[in-house]
């Protein structure tokens, strides 16, 4: 029998890895010291040593703050200098920097780190996890993504998961996971449609979904790929700092030390404030002023405070979600169930705001930090057929066209349409005795294509001669369950044809990705003790790199 | 294709090919004369012509297909237990997959056939909750995720284009509008159908015959299939009347079967829903002969030849002649593009034995039942 498949939730603060038992029920696998999850934090020691992972990064982050990364999904398949990485770029302690090809990188000393390297160390981690609590190599993946994601995002995380050693069969979506893990244990006849308002550390998604005979049907979903709880942190440790600045004329953004202590504190005074109305943030010692005096912060916060702070973060909550059920063609009232997912909808004003929008108390689940992992571990079984009464439905999320003219979008397939998708299109030359046609095909929802993102594209050339107009090509796309497209050009009176098959690539080149694993393997081999508890575990030879995007 | 003829007719003679499949049922190839083949050419084989056949209809394919996977299976005995034996072969394993894709080629090319409410196997009067559960049935047969542990990436296209079909056809039909353009579409009269197969079969419907002694199959009853048999009439004197195997057009030949069934009287469709009553109280041979008297008085009525068609096909399943039964269910579907019974019984038979094959599937890919 084929290894079994694990189920990944890859988070912007935490992850979580999950797999169905031998009794059929999923489960949350547990690390050596009991975590159930892992803080998606990856550190490079001062001292050159080994890279530690999770809870131990973490603990280290403030006095290393420079070489710790942390959310580094927010970074994974962006370009540097789009407005999202420049805003969080400002604040975070570590080098946000670009690439060759200008995505968004990391700097770890004198070299640059790709966020997919970073994001496979957690990735390794959480395999690591996984094979100490099952007793047997795990090979294979589920791994969950925002559903707002788009190819970019989630080939760069695929080649996240070809970099830790794992062959990820699939790549889901956050909140169709948490529906699966929510309706597993409540399987109904009646037709339900409910919404899951996923608000994670770093990203946004809303599902509209219908819920029957075991379908998991998605209808439409909407987000924001940058918006999360970081972003209510991020606004804390701003407003901290300005005050500071205009207090003592100390720049706290020119000290990364300072910036990471500063930023620790307002996420711990973010979580009490969850429950609490008021706290207090203190750091003795955060900096010095110009006479070198030292400086304390000491400074009472209110939950009123930090909610006037983030006005702006919250109110970006309403649109994707008006969106969303406009897409389905819905009302608010036509929903029965809106669920919480993520760790900032324990922020007050979040169900608040989810209240006012769908005028509904949202439900909570047990678990809003598991959930997602417990989804993607039972997707693994409808994949693997130990679940045949279940079926997921999923869409595309973002509008899927080709170029015109020299900026014009022109949308083939609509977002939200059910995978798989198949259309056809026919076209006309634009010019006499054109010899070739060029079909550029884009994703997102901008009508200037320019701001949309390019995915690839098919020339047809040999085209007979003929008046412009008269030669007609018929273009066919295609979009798989694995989101892999195929777009094939044909010239209707020769036949001829002209196909590709689409793997969007994830910013690494397949050189690039063997180089970092043949590096990674090199480090394996130099055995030691000490990363993060699990270098004891017996290394094996990683599974050879499957040659894509041919 | 090369045809032996020592008197060969003028190159352009349309030219008709009976051909009799194993399973007895008759496939119609044309085509043309398109060159001749002088004696000791091609190896020695002639003298002959050398045939160009037009396009086989996928009717046609889909019984040659079947007829192939029959022959492939000794008879319709039950499984081979050999498969049980084989479980840990690998070339076991492909052979499975290939079988698997065959079942769900034929099964894509029976589906484009039909109408979404034949797709989705629901009766006319269906509403919104029978096509979505229908639909939801359907998914978890076949959704690309369910083919997902199987290495063949055709097998997953093929699970995908299956799959496309499906939920177009629920898409078309997942509200009133919708529904209501469907049926202007296809031109049915569900207020005739539906309750002749809602009706249960309460006693002797008043109007159906004496039962006859049954008669016999206008087909030889399936024994030891045998060969191929080619009859062709070839060379015919062109141009002669008497030569009916040599059409005239391609289509000549099928025309009559395109004429439009006159307008049915009353009495028929008493006579009929009383038919299909005996189908339904599974009296097939009495409902066989209400078809056939009609038929024989109205040669030209497609329901009564479906009819016909029907029963036989229903006694087949009886005695559990799957291969006899989906060929006259594919006939029925062909005389009467409409008939929900025929499309529904089809689509069980195609999901009963798609999950067969998965089934072996699963057990040669050693998952645990």
């Amino acid at each position: 029998m084929a290894s079994r498949i694990i189920g990944i939730d890859l988070g912007t603060t935490n992850s979580c890895v999950a797999v169905i038992d031998d009794r059929g029920t999923v489960r949350v696998l547990a690390s050596p010291e009991g975590e159930r999850t892992t803080p998606s934090v990856v550190a490079w020691p001062a001292n050159g040593g080994d890279v530690i992972v999770g809870t131990p990064a973490r603990r280290q982050a403030v006095t290393n703050s420079a070489h710790t990364v942390f959310g580094a999904k927010r970074l994974v398949g962006r370009k540097v200098n789009s407005d999202d990485v420049t805003a969080l770029a400002r604040t975070s302690p570590f080098r946000v920097v670009a690439a060759a090809n200008g995505d968004a990188w990391v700097r770890i000393g004198s070299a640059g780190r790709s966020p997919q390297e970073i994001a496979s160390y957690v990735l390794r981690r959480l395999r690591a996890i996984a094979e100490s609590a099952l007793g047997e190599p795990v090979t294979r993946a589920i791994v969950t993504v925002p559903a707002y994601f788009d190819e970019h995002q989630r080939q760069a995380t695929r080649d996240a998961g070809t970099i830790a050693g794992l062959d990820v069969v699939r790549i889901l979506n956050e909140p169709t996971a948490a529906a699966l893990a929510y309706g597993a244990h409540r399987v109904t006849e009646q037709r339900r449609l409910i919404a899951v308002f996923d608000l994670g550390g770093g990203t946004f998604d809303i599902s509209i979904m219908s819920v029957e005979h075991g379908i998991f049907e998605v209808l439409s979903t909407g987000g924001d790929s940058a918006l999360g709880g970081e972003d209510w942190d991020r606004r804390m440790v701003e407003r901290m700092a300005d005050e500071i600045f205009d207090k003592t004329r100390i720049d706290l953004m020119q000290n990364p030390v300072a910036l990471g202590r500063l930023r620790e504190a307002c996420e711990t005074a973010k979580k009490a404030l969850s429950v609490e109305r008021e706290t207090w943030l203190r750091l003795p010692f955060l900096a010095q002023d110009q006479d070198g005096q030292p400086f304390n912060l000491e400074r009472r916060i209110t939950r009123d405070d930090v909610e006037a702070w983030t006005a702006i973060e919250l109110a970006r909550l309403d649109e994707p979600c008006r969106r969303a059920l406009a897409d389905a063609r819905l009302t608010a009232a036509d929903l029965e169930e809106v669920l919480l997912v993520g760790g900032m909808t324990r922020w007050p004003a979040v169900p608040a705001t989810v209240e006012r929008i769908f005028g509904k108390k949202p439900s909570k689940g047990a678990n809003p930090d598991e959930v997602v992992a417990l989804g993607a571990a039972a997707y693994a079984g409808i994949l693997g057929g130990d679940d045949e009464g279940a079926a997921l439905l999923d869409v595309t999320p973002h509008d899927i066209g080709i170029k015109v003219g020299e900026t014009g979008f022109s949308v083939l397939i609509a977002r939200n349409s059910m995978l798989p998708v198949r259309v056809r299109k026919l076209f006309a030359t634009t010019s006499p005795d054109q010899k070739f046609v060029s079909i550029e095909l884009y994703q997102g929802e901008h009508a200037d294509i320019r701001k949309n993102r390019r995915l690839g594209q098919v020339t047809l050339d040999g085209l007979p001669p003929g008046p412009a107009g008269s030669v007609r090509v018929e273009l066919n796309l295609t979009i798989d369950v694995e989101s892999i497209m195929s777009i094939t050009a044909r010239e209707l009176s020769t036949g001829k044809e002209a196909g590709v098959t689409l793997r969007p690539t994830g910013g690494l080149t397949q050189r690039e990705i063997v180089e970092i694993i043949s590096r990674r393997r090199e480090e394996e081999s130099a055995a030691r003790p000490g990363d993060g508890g699990l270098a004891r575990l017996p290394t094996r030879d990683l599974p050879p790199i499957k040659p894509r995007g041919d | 294709m090369f045809l032996k003829a020592s008197n060969p007719p003028p190159i352009g003679t349309a030219v008709r090919i009976d051909l009799t499949l194993p399973t007895e049922s008759m496939v119609v190839l044309t085509g043309v004369v398109a060159e001749h083949v002088g004696p000791g050419g091609l190896d020695g084989r002639g003298p002959g012509v050398d045939i160009k056949l037009n396009t086989i209809p996928e009717s046609a394919l889909w019984l040659i297909e079947s007829a192939l996977a029959s022959a492939a299976k000794p008879g319709t005995a039950p499984p081979p237990p050999a498969t049980e034996a084989a479980v840990d072969d690998g070339q076991d394993l492909q052979a499975a997959e290939s079988e698997l894709i065959i079942a769900l080629t034929s099964e894509f090319e029976s589906l484009r056939k039909l109408n979404p409410f034949q797709v989705l196997g629901v009766g006319y009067e269906a509403g919104d909750a029978d096509i979505r559960a229908a639909f939801a049935e359907l998914t978890k047969r076949y959704h690309p995720d369910r083919f997902a542990r199987y290495t063949s990436q055709e097998l997953r296209g093929l699970a995908a284009e299956i799959f496309i079909l499906i939920r177009d056809a629920y898409r078309r039909l997942d509200n009133d509008a919708g529904r209501a353009k469907a049926l202007q579409a296809i031109g049915a009269r569900p207020a005739v159908k539906v309750p002749t197969l809602r009706t249960p079969p309460s006693g002797e419907p008043a109007l159906a015959p004496s039962p006859p002694p049954p008669p016999p199959p206008p087909r030889a009853p399936i024994g030891s299939p045998p060969p191929p048999v080619i009859r062709t009439s070839t060379p015919p004197p062109p141009s002669s009347a008497v030569a009916p195997t040599v059409a005239r057009g391609p289509d000549t030949e099928r025309k009559p079967m395109q004429v439009a069934p006159p307008p049915i009287a009353d009495d028929t469709k008493v006579d009929f829903r009383a038919a299909d009553g005996l189908l339904d109280a599974g009296r097939y041979d009495e409902a066989l002969a209400v078809f056939k008297i009609y038929a024989r008085k109205h040669p030209a009525d497609r329901t009564a030849r479906a009819g016909i068609e029907l029963a036989e096909g229903l006694r087949a399943l009886a005695q559990r002649d799957r291969l006899e039964a989906a060929q006259r269910f594919e006939a029925v579907l062909e005389l009467d593009p409409t008939n929900e019974r025929a499309a529904r019984e089809l689509a069980d038979m195609r999901r009963m034995a798609t999950n067969e094959r998965r089934g072996l599937l699963s057990r040669l890919m050693g998952k645990k039942e």
